[in-house]
C-alpha cells in the first residue's frame, strides 16, 4: 500500500497543478464575492497539500511487513480488468455502426468466450437472449430509443 | 400542519395501482441488489433514473426509495446463506447469521432478520414524521449563509466518518468538489473546464459519475477473479422463528432501531457504521458475550434492524435540509433536483403531496418487504446460485442501457466507462467513493450559497460567524477537525510503541 499511496499522491499532486493553473485563466473575485476562479483555485491547493500530506505519511511509515500484499492484483486478474474495459470501449465505439443489438450481441459473446471460457456456441447464444432481452424490456417495454446502426437493428 | 392528516392524504395517493406497482418494482429490485454483490442501491438508482424521466417525481421516487431500504432486507440473505455481505451494511450479520446458517437455524436467521427490519423500518418512519417535521421547520430560518455552513459541516462529517484514512476521504471529497466546478460557473457564467466539449457547459453529470464509480468499479473488482458463492440450503418451512426467539431478539431490535436511527441521521455515518455499532451494543450488554460470533440471534436482529432504520434517519437531513447524508442519499437529491424538487423546509411546503407520498410509502414498501422477503427468500436465494460469470455482463449491460438512456447519447457511455476506471483504482487504493459523490451533488450548491452570502452581505466574511446559526455549524465544524486532528497525533505517536511491541 505505501508504494501505491506514493503513486496516487504524486498523480493528485499533477491533478493539483493543473486545477491551480486552469483556474488562474478566470477571476478570482467577482463584484461582492468569489469569482469563476476561486472556488478551483483553493480546491488546487487544498488538493496539493493533501498529496504532499500522503507523500509525507508514506516516507515516514515504516516499511510494509514482509509478504504484504499490492493494492493492485496480479496480472492475471489485470488483464481481466482491462479486457472488460477494452471491450466495453469496443461498445460504445461500435453503438452508432453497428446498432445497439447487434453490439450487444458482440459484447456478451466476447466476454463470455474470452473470459469465462464458455464455448463459442453457448456464448453466441447468451448473446443472443442477452440482446433479445434488452430488446424486449428496454426498446419495446420502455420505449426507450437506440441507435439502429448499418443492420437496421 | 396536522401531521396525521398529511399523512392520510399521502396514503391515499400511494394506495394507487401505479404507485403501488412502483413501490413493489423498487421492493424486489432492491433486494435483488441487495443480494447480489457488485451493485448497490446508489448505482441501481442512478441506473434507473434515467428510464424514470417520462413519469411524474413522485412514483419515480417511491421506486428509488423502496430501492434504498429494500436493498438492506436483501443484503442479509447473502450474508447468511453464504457469508458474502451483499450489501455494505450487512457485513456484521455474517458473523452469527452464516453461524446460524452452518447450525441448520439459517431459516431463523433470515426470518428475524426480516421481522427486525420490518419493525426498525415501521419505527423509523414514525421517527422520520417526528423530527423531519420540526427540522424542516426550524430549517426555514437558514439563509444562503447557514446553508453554505451547514454543506461545510456536513461534508466534514462525511469526510471524517466516511473511511479509514482521513487524508484519502478529503482527497475524494475535494475531486468531487473540483468536478462540481465544470460548465457554467453561478457567478459569471464562465465556462469552466470545458475545452470546447458541448456536453461538459451542463458539467459531469452525477448519474454516471455514480454508475461508473460504484457500479462498473464494483463490478471490475468482483470480476477480477472468478467468483464462485456455496450456499447453505434453507427449506422454506423453517422460516419462521420460534415465539423464543421472537422473545430473545425484542430488546436486540428496538435498541437497533434507535441506534439505526439516530447514526442513520448523521450525514456520512450511514447504515453500515450503524449496524457495527449496533452489534457492539447486543454484545456489550448480553450477560454470555462469548455466545457472539458462534450463531447469537441478537447479533442478527440488532444490526439488521439498525441498518433499516438508518434508511429511515438518513431521509431527515435529506428532505429537511437537503443534505445527503449518503452516496445513495446523494443520488436522490440529484434526482430530485433533475424532477424540479428542491429538498428542505419548502419542500414540506411547496410539494406537500410529494413529501407525504414518500414517507407513506415507506411504510407500504416494509410491509411488502415483509411479505417478499418471508415467502420469497428461498426463491431470492436461487438468484444466488446463478454462476457470477452471466451476471456481470448483465450488470455491465444495464449500466450501459442506463447511461445510454441519459441523453441517448455516447458520451454519457464514454463518461461512465472513464469513472469505471476510477472507480476501480479507488477501490484499489482504499479510496471511499461516497465523499467524492456526495462532494459532486453538493459542491455548487456550495459555491452558490457561498457567492449568495457574500452578496447579501457586501463581501463581509463576517456574516458567517456573526449569525448564530452559521455561527454554530461553524463552531461544530471546527471542533470537529479539532478532534480529529488530535486523535491522529496520538495515533501516530503510539503506533512507535504498538510495532516495538
Amino acid at each position: 500500500m505505501k508504494k501505491g499511496d506514493r503513486v496516487l499522491s504524486i498523480i493528485c499532486m499533477g491533478l493539483s497543478l493543473w486545477l491551480i493553473i486552469e483556474s488562474l485563466q478566470f477571476d478570482y473575485l467577482s463584484e461582492f464575492g468569489p469569482g469563476p476562479g476561486f472556488e478551483p483555485f483553493w480546491l488546487g491547493i487544498l488538493l496539493a497539500i493533501l498529496s504532499i500530506a500522503l507523500f509525507i505519511d508514506t516516507v515516514r511509515r515504516r516499511s510494509d511487513k514482509e509478504g504484504a500484499k499490492s493494492c493492485l492484483p496480479g496480472w492475471k486478474a489485470l488483464g481481466r480488468v482491462g479486457l472488460i474495459m477494452l471491450i466495453m470501449a469496443g461498445f460504445a465505439l461500435s453503438l452508432n455502426t453497428l446498432g445497439f443489438f447487434v453490439t450487444v450481441f458482440l459484447f456478451v459473446s466476447l466476454i463470455l468466450f474470452t473470459l469465462e471460457e464458455v464455448g463459442i456456441l453457448k456464448s453466441m447464444f447468451y448473446g443472443i437472449m442477452f440482446s433479445a432481452s434488452v430488446f424486449l424490456i428496454f426498446s419495446y417495454g420502455m420505449e426507450i430509443n437506440f441507435p439502429k446502426g448499418f443492420f437496421g437493428i | 400542519m396536522d401531521i396525521f392528516a398529511s399523512l392520510m392524504q399521502g396514503f391515499v395517493t400511494v394506495l394507487t395501482p401505479f404507485n403501488l406497482w412502483m413501490a413493489t418494482i423498487g421492493c424486489f429490485f432492491g433486494t435483488i441488489v441487495g443480494i447480489l454483490p457488485g451493485l448497490g442501491p446508489g448505482a441501481t438508482i442512478a441506473i434507473l433514473l434515467p428510464l424514470t424521466f417520462g413519469m411524474n417525481a413522485t412514483p419515480a421516487m417511491i421506486m428509488m426509495t423502496s430501492i434504498y431500504y429494500g436493498a438492506k432486507y436483501g443484503g442479509s440473505t447473502t450474508s447468511i446463506l453464504v457469508n458474502v455481505p451483499g450489501e455494505g451494511a450487512s457485513v456484521v450479520t455474517c458473523f452469527d447469521g452464516y453461524a446460524m446458517a452452518r447450525q441448520g437455524r439459517g431459516g431463523v436467521a433470515l426470518g428475524i432478520s426480516a421481522i427486525g427490519s420490518f419493525v426498525a423500518g415501521i419505527l423509523g418512519t414514525i421517527g422520520l414524521i417526528f423530527v423531519c417535521v420540526p427540522l424542516a421547520a426550524f430549517s426555514l430560518k437558514f439563509g444562503p449563509a447557514e446553508y453554505f455552513s451547514l454543506i461545510v459541516m456536513g461534508m466534514l462529517t462525511i469526510v471524517f466518518v466516511g473511511g479509514k484514512s482521513v487524508v484519502k476521504s478529503l482527497m475524494s471529497a475535494v475531486v468531487g468538489l473540483a468536478l462540481g466546478t465544470v460548465g457554467s460557473d453561478v457567478v459569471q457564467g464562465a465556462r469552466r473546464f470545458v475545452y470546447d466539449i458541448p456536453q461538459l457547459m451542463d458539467g459531469v453529470s452525477f448519474v454516471t459519475v455514480v454508475m461508473g464509480v460504484f457500479g462498473i468499479g464494483e463490478v471490475l473488482v468482483s470480476a477480477e477473479e472468478r467468483m464462485k458463492m456455496k450456499t447453505v440450503d434453507v427449506k422454506f418451512k423453517n422460516l419462521w422463528p420460534s415465539m423464543r426467539d421472537i422473545l430473545d431478539s425484542k430488546w436486540a431490535i428496538l435498541r437497533g432501531t434507535v441506534v439505526g436511527f439516530l447514526v442513520g441521521a448523521l450525514p456520512g455515518a450511514g447504515s453500515t457504521i450503524a449496524s457495527f455499532i449496533s452489534y457492539g451494543i447486543e454484545k456489550g450488554a448480553a450477560k454470555d458475550p462469548e455466545r457472539f460470533g458462534k450463531g447469537a440471534i441478537e447479533g442478527v436482529a440488532g444490526p439488521e434492524s439498525a441498518n433499516n432504520s438508518a434508511c429511515s434517519g438518513a431521509m431527515v437531513p435529506l428532505l429537511a435540509l437537503g443534505i445527503p447524508g449518503s452516496g445513495a442519499t446523494a443520488v436522490m437529491l440529484g434526482a430530485l433536483m433533475l424532477y424540479g424538487l428542491r429538498p428542505g423546509p419548502m419542500l414540506f411546503t411547496t410539494s406537500p403531496d410529494f413529501v407525504w407520498a414518500l414517507i407513506a410509502s415507506m411504510f407500504i414498501g416494509n410491509i411488502i418487504l415483509l411479505i417478499m422477503n418471508l415467502p420469497m427468500v428461498p426463491l431470492f436465494a436461487m438468484s444466488l446460485r446463478l454462476p457470477y460469470r452471466y451476471l456481470y455482463p448483465a450488470i455491465l449491460l444495464i449500466c450501459i442501457v442506463g447511461a445510454f438512456s441519459l441523453n441517448g447519447s455516447v458520451y454519457d457511455v464514454w463518461v461512465m466507462w472513464i469513472f469505471g476506471i476510477v472507480g476501480y483504482f479507488m477501490k484499489k487504493y482504499d479510496i471511499p467513493g461516497g465523499p467524492l459523490v456526495i462532494a459532486l451533488v453538493l459542491g455548487p450548491m456550495l459555491e452558490y450559497n457561498l457567492y449568495r452570502a457574500l452578496a447579501l452581505s457586501l463581501g463581509s466574511v463576517w456574516t458567517f460567524f456573526t449569525r448564530p446559526i452559521s455561527a454554530t455549524l461553524l463552531a461544530m465544524a471546527g471542533i470537529m477537525i479539532i478532534a480529529v486532528s488530535f486523535k491522529a497525533i496520538r495515533s501516530k505517536r503510539s503506533m512507535p510503541e504498538e510495532e516495538d511491541e
